[in-house]
């Protein structure tokens, strides 16, 4: 049960405060920021606690969203909450920032007093609150279908920019009236997150893909989508169909609304979406790609004359041909004391600097072709160079985006409306992978 | 125009501005108004002179305006009670109100109103909306009946809105029926005793049928209050499993984890051969592993929470080791948290693989990870046997490195790597010795300090490694301070000839130089044990420690077994109790897993076992592994329970001297942490009393000593030895027993004390004897009832009988003894005092006396000397008399006095002995006459022992 909500801006300041139970003081937002500002890097940020009241909180849009309680809550619940509670001022206001808060705090309030009944939460479903909310949502900059600037994935947080023709995720759901050129769009984005972790000797010792399909529905009404998924795909270790070409994955969850009966014959998800933005099915596989792991590389690590360390690397995109990966970066660690970097890369558009801080040697490759192979040298100057400093270099990590891809293989056939949607109903879907957690070790 | 620039006023007097705005005829500028009021509340501003304006624009038909009207009220009734009042008459309107919406919103603010005079008012509407045709104010009611409550509890009770909340719970709607099981939930909480939420079978079904149907939050609040009910059997244990587990694959992991706390604590109802538990072990798995690709807050909560259930069933996850790999990016509280798990998963199955990541993460570059990681490593040694070599051989790779963190915490774990496995990895400690110089952190300092005091006869420079840590001695920390000098007593015991300047150099150092009381103390019993026993020093300082095991990391089973039944709330995430950390009632209920029963016996009541017990003491919690060198001074200090040597009264002035003024401080300051050690100290005896003093063995506090010192000093009791260790901890896996003999009342007695000396709890203690020359058996079970959990020490009594089978050892009085726990069944040897077996009825008619005598053949008389004895022949034989020594006659020739005495054993035999006491001479001579002649040497030694004591 939850004793105050409240949202704060990075500097501390009060966007919103809701006192449900009248059990602790409002001071307890200067103590949380107090607390939240004053923790050291290790130390877990999520659950704290000041006498005899307990804050949870989580940071989305640059602001603080937080809880408190007084009894034994289950955390889940609230981290689950004040995420949903992100999302639907995102959904209701059309971005998530503090301005955006701030110019629409009684939509905020009414929302909360919806979601939020003496500390036990009603409801986060936008069907249902849409019965109640009064109050209209005010844009922070008025629409423009030209204005792409900060067009993207809503789903991941990627700096690609040239994947959909709408700032679609920015505008808000609700509209009531509809001069913002409101148009029927749903967008389906399939979004995947790649671990991968190999060995020195170049084994693969880990691949992990954790995958979402996520929408964001923008029609004002629609009473089904039928989103049918790759026939061969099946669920679970044992259940292996066909030879090699299908589809599968260990692990699979649904939102509630997704209706699944003809989802095992067919790979049918039925949902009628609410306005705004879920996660349909959440997926996952480990240890067995479908492909070979995107990116290999061959490194050596030599000792130069002096002090100075040699750190050759190779490294090959394994994806097919047609496909690109955007935004790699490389991360080598080097020893500590290292001092400069020289570098020799393979094309202009590359870079590399020495990170001190980190201790550490960014190389950034903007785009990277499948099949193709880019080598770099790096000569870093390491005072009192010894065999020790060795075992510092590595492992290896890479970052990296793979649009249009996924990893496990899994595509949408097709996205239905029933009944068919009058006039333009634009459907979108969008696929991406990235690298969550890529380690080559050396 | 946006909302924002309602924060910006700042003017003065805009107070009676928006007074006016208030008032005005215009809806929009009266929203526009309460808008700028909302706004300056969140922001801290006093807006509450404004109370009858805004309440006045209560009368409305907008719901927009009327919502922020409730707003406000809400923020500020509390502090304008009477004004409240005003809007009582509107409420009250409100609720009858065609639409259900405004309905609703009237009675859910009304309740939020937290003013005593309002109450009253409420109960009228309220009364209504629990029967409300439309489940959105129904819902709305039945949250407010908590909040009335919370007000006045008794008013609620009156009115009987209880009654109409359980009715609730059979409502169509499962919105309402969520909303009347949290409220329930939380007015049952502060009334422990009342049956409020009446679950029972019925109650059960209907809520696993509402669960199927509500929102996500409402299954959550549907699967809290199923964790709280105990199925009467097996069989429906596992049919509420069956209908909880589809919640597993839910998106909403606060869902998940609810259902994963009701399946952990029905489980432990199902009995383990059945198909279903392995089933439903293995649905667990997955849900878990899906919880760790969530962001890292939750992943953080996540982690806590499969922490213990690992703890608590290992099986579930033993295949997942895997997903606990930490990734370069994760933040550093999640990765600490998937250290912590991957050590409890490791077995010998996957340690290669365990071992090879954390030798990666001990190069990483986060300096609290790699510190983790590398004590992780330590941890991988202690816990699985089979890897310690490679373990070791790793550390040592990493003390290559010479990252001077690394060393210090590889230096750390080695330490205890050598206390569990002693003697076999001493051949690092040169590599170790290296790196001497690199260590500044106290705990390392201290480890290393041990290691060289532990193999100090191993390593030849000891001497010169200790000293040069000495001379710095006042700056280090207690941790090394305490160690050291423990070190160099432990140096100088094993090479007493060229370290002696240096152990009066650390403990003048100790007990002059320094103002801790604690090393003080520990240097003065260091100094008063060596200048008076060396032997007894020897045997205490240097005594065989009992091996740590992996179990000190480990949760305390009642206490994890509490945290598992609050699976997925903040308990699981601090790892403490409600009661910890929650104030007042509600976090007062202890719950327990529920007990195993069988359809077959179903318990009458469904309330039996029935999780709620006030008066439980608070779990004790095990010591984490930072404790641990705590717990190595400790352990040097402990009398290791062997042999301690008793100290005659006439100990040397000497060691009185020593005693001088230290003795009052040290028992009067420091009994509560030497007490239970300072029984192995000699000088202790001599301070209790002048009476002759037989130190109990076993650290049994002072109070026992006491006792122990009065019971001794009574002439005429039965002598009993002082308790000698009969079991080493080190040869029963840390159970320690120690004993004596006793005959009481003409029973014959065991005495046992029976110590935990390693880290798990140990109970189901039995005990048997083998065959015996004198029939020795137990004549019942051995007593001890409670678990005996680490450092605990339990007395008993065992009464014995002498009807057991008969068989004749050697010597004469070897007992032979078997004693099992839970653990694993020891054997020992000891031997007993003849005397116990002398019976009351031993005196002897004088004539039979003398018929007996003479009749027994004079080869088989034996004759003993007995020394040093200076007792008058009186005394002598009131002495022995307590001991069921009977005189039968005495007779004086000259200086000489001749006592005749009987003796009668349990098994029928009589013996017969004539005591010679010259008068001015030590020494006494004794006749034995037998008909079974062996017995003779050991009447000999209890006519000794019953003399000299």
């Amino acid at each position: 049960m939850i004793s105050q909500v409240f949202i704060l801006s990075s500097k501390g300041d009060h966007l919103i405060y809701k006192d449900f139970r009248g059990e602790a003081d409002k001071d307890a937002i200067s103590v949380f920021y107090e607390m939240v500002t004053a923790l050291s890097g290790d130390q877990p940020p999520v659950v704290m606690s000041h006498k005899d009241l307990h804050f949870i909180h989580v940071k989305q849009g640059g602001l603080y969203w937080v809880a408190s309680m007084k009894i034994n809550a289950s955390p889940f619940t609230i981290i689950e909450f004040l995420n949903r509670l992100a999302a639907l001022t995102k959904d209701y206001c059309g971005s998530l920032s503090e301005k955006s808060v701030r110019m629409n705090f009684t939509l905020i309030y009414e929302l909360l007093d919806e979601m939020v009944d003496y500390g036990y939460i009603q409801t986060t479903s936008t069907d249902i609150l849409k019965n109640f909310i009064q109050t209209e949502a005010v844009s922070s900059k008025p629409f423009s279908l030209f204005d792409l600037s900060n067009v993207g994935l809503f789903g991941a947080e990627t700096q690609q920019s040239k994947v959909a023709p709408s700032a679609a995720a920015s505008r808000p759901i609700m509209s009531h009236h509809s001069e913002q050129g409101g148009k029927n769009e749903i967008f389906v984005d399939v979004v995947e997150r790649l671990s991968v972790v190999i060995g020195s000797n170049g084994v693969l010792m880990k691949a992990d893909v954790e995958g979402e399909i996520r929408v964001k529905c923008f029609l004002p009404t629609c009473s089904e989508m039928r989103i049918g998924l790759n026939e061969e795909f099946s669920i679970g270790k044992s259940q292996l169909r066909g030879y090699g070409t299908s589809v599968h994955v260990d692990e699979c969850s649904f939102h509630q609304s997704v209706k699944l009966d003809e989802f095992d014959t067919y790979r049918i998800l039925k949902v009628c979406p609410s306005q705004g933005e879920q996660t349909l099915m959440q997926y996952q596989l480990s240890d067995e790609l479908p492909c070979a792991p995107p990116f290999r590389l061959f490194p050596t690590v030599e000792k130069d004359y002096g002090s100075r360390l040699l750190i050759f690397l190779k490294l090959r995109c394994d994806l097919p041909p047609k496909s690109t990966a955007i935004n790699v970066s490389v991360t080598v660690p080097v020893p500590k004391g290292s001092l400069s970097l020289s570098q020799e890369l393979s094309s202009p558009e590359q870079t590399a600097e020495l990170q001190l801080k980190h201790k550490a040697v960014l190389w950034s490759i903007p785009r990277f072709h499948g099949g193709s192979q880019l080598s770099a040298l790096f000569k870093v100057e390491v005072p009192g160079l010894s065999s020790a400093s060795f075992l510092e270099v590595g492992p290896v990590s890479l970052s990296f985006e793979l649009p249009k891809q996924t990893c496990t293989g899994l595509q949408i056939r097709f996205l239905r409306l029933s009944p068919t949607q009058q006039g333009l109903s634009q459907r979108w879907v969008r696929y991406v992978t990235h690298s969550d957690s890529y380690t080559i070790r050396i | 125009m946006t909302d924002s620039k309602y924060f910006t006023t700042t003017k003065k007097g805009e107070i009676f501005e928006l007074k006016a705005e208030l008032n005005s005829d215009k809806k929009e500028k009266k929203k526009e108004a309460v808008k700028k009021v909302i706004a300056s509340m969140t922001v801290g501003k006093d807006v509450s002179a404004l109370f009858p304006d805004v309440v006045n624009c209560m009368q409305t038909d907008n719901l927009e305006l009327k919502k922020l009207v409730y707003l406000y009220l809400m923020n500020y009734a509390k502090s304008q009670p009477d004004m409240a009042i005003m809007a009582v008459n509107t409420f009250v309107k409100d609720c009858e109100d065609p639409n259900p919406l405004i309905r609703a919103l009237a009675v859910r603010t009304m309740g939020c109103i937290r003013v005593d005079k309002i109450t009253e008012y409420l109960c009228e509407p309220l009364r209504k909306c629990l029967k409300d045709e439309d489940p959105y104010v129904r819902k709305t009611a039945a949250v407010c009946v908590a909040k009335l409550h919370d007000i006045n509890a008794q008013l609620v009770e009156d009115q009987g809105f209880l009654d109409t909340l359980k009715d609730l719970i059979s409502d169509s709607n499962p919105m309402v029926v969520a909303n009347a099981v949290a409220a329930l939930s939380e007015i049952a909480e502060s009334h422990p005793n009342s049956n409020l939420l009446d679950l029972n079978p019925q109650t059960i079904n209907k809520l696993l049928t509402a669960l199927n149907e509500c929102t996500e939050w409402g299954q959550i609040f549907i699967l809290d209050c199923l964790a709280n009910y105990t199925p009467r059997d097996d069989r429906e244990s596992q049919s509420i499993c069956e209908r909880v587990t589809p919640r597993l694959s839910h998106a909403n992991s606060a869902v998940v984890l609810s259902a994963v706390k009701v399946l952990m604590k029905f489980m432990e109802m199902l009995p383990k051969d059945l198909d279903y538990y392995g089933t439903l072990l293995k649905k667990l798995a997955p849900p878990l592993v899906t919880l760790l690709s969530a962001e890292p807050e939750l992943q953080y909560v996540a982690l806590r929470n499969i922490n213990l259930i690992v703890q608590k069933r290992p099986e579930i996850l033993k295949h997942e080791m895997k997903v606990f790999f930490v990734k370069y990016n994760d933040p550093i509280y999640v990765k600490l948290e998937k250290l912590d798990i991957m050590i409890r998963l490791a077995s010998q199955a996957n340690i290669a693989q365990v071992l090879a990541e954390l030798k990666e993460y001990a190069t990483e570059v986060d300096v609290d990870f790699v510190r983790k990681a590398v004590r992780a490593i330590g941890r991988c040694a202690i816990k699985v046997e089979q890897s310690a070599e490679r373990c070791v051989s790793t550390l040592l790779d990493l003390i290559q490195t010479k990252v001077n963190y690394v060393v210090q915490e590889a230096i750390v774990v080695i330490k205890d790597i050598f206390r569990k496995y002693p003697n076999k990895y001493e051949s690092v400690i040169a590599t170790l010795c290296e790196n001497l110089d690199s260590l500044d952190e106290p705990e390392a300092r201290a480890a290393m300090i041990w290691i060289v005091g532990e193999y100090a006869e191993r390593i030849d420079n000891a001497d010169e490694l200790l000293e040069s840590f000495l001379e710095g001695f006042h700056d280090e920390s207690t941790q090394v301070q305490l160690q050291l000098l423990t070190a160099i007593v432990k140096l100088f015991l094993k090479k007493p000839t060229e370290t002696q300047e240096l152990v009066q150099q650390v403990l003048s150092l100790a007990t002059q130089d320094s103002d801790n009381p604690d090393l003080r103390d520990r240097g003065y019993i260091y100094w008063r044990l060596l200048s008076t026993d060396p032997v007894a020093a020897k045997e205490v300082v240097l005594a065989e420690k009992p091996l740590i095991s992996e179990e000190t990391d480990l949760i305390e089973p009642t206490l994890l077994d509490e945290l598992i039944c609050h699976i997925g709330t903040l308990a699981s995430v601090y790892h403490k109790p409600p009661s910890a950390f929650v104030e007042g009632s509600r976090g007062v209920q202890h719950k327990r897993l529920p007990a195993r029963t069988g359809s077959g016996e179903s318990a009458e009541s469904p309330d039996v076992g029935q999780s709620v017990s006030v008066s439980e003491a608070p779990p004790a919690v095990i010591p984490s592994q930072g404790d641990l060198l705590g717990d190595l001074l400790n352990l040097d200090l402990a009398p290791p329970t062997t042999n301690v040597p008793v100290v005659p009264s006439s100990m040397q002035m000497g060691a009185m001297d020593l005693l001088g003024g230290g003795l009052d401080s040290l028992m009067g300051d420091d009994s509560e942490t030497l007490g239970g050690d300072l029984g192995g100290s000699p000088a202790m005896g001599v301070a209790v009393g002048g009476a002759p003093v037989t130190m109990p063995a076993v650290g049994g506090g002072l109070g026992d000593l006491f006792d122990l010192g009065g019971g001794v000093g009574m002439t005429s009791g039965f002598y009993s030895p002082p308790k000698t260790v009969w079991l080493p901890a080190m040869k029963a896996k840390g159970l320690e027993i120690s004993g004596t003999f006793v005959r009481r009342g003409g029973v014959i007695n065991v005495d046992l004390s029976l110590t935990n000396k390693a880290m798990s709890v140990m109970t189901d203690f039995a005990i048997q004897f083998n065959k015996n020359s004198f029939g020795l058996s137990p004549a019942g079970p051995l007593q001890v009832l409670t678990p005996l959990s680490p450092n605990q020490t339990v007395e008993v009594s065992l009464p014995l009988g002498t009807t057991g089978p008969v068989m004749k050892m050697e010597p004469l009085n070897n007992l032979q003894v078997a004693v099992k726990n839970n653990i694993d069944v020891f054997y020992f040897s000891c031997h007993y005092p003849i005397s116990l077996l002398f019976v009351e009825d031993g005196k002897m008619d004088r004539q039979v006396f003398l018929a007996t005598w003479k009749d027994i053949p004079s080869e088989n008389e034996a004759q003993f000397q007995i020394k040093d004895c200076h007792l008058s022949s009186d005394a002598a034989s009131n002495k022995l008399q307590g001991s069921n020594i009977f005189t039968v006659a005495k007779r004086t020739v000259e200086v000489q006095d001749m006592l005749y005495q009987s003796i009668k054993l349990t098994n029928g035999i009589w013996v017969l002995a004539e005591l010679r006491i010259q008068t001015g001479n030590p020494s006494y001579t004794l006749s034995v006459k037998c008909r079974a002649p062996e017995v003779a040497q050991f009447v000999y030694q209890s006519y000794e022992l019953i003399l000299k004591n």
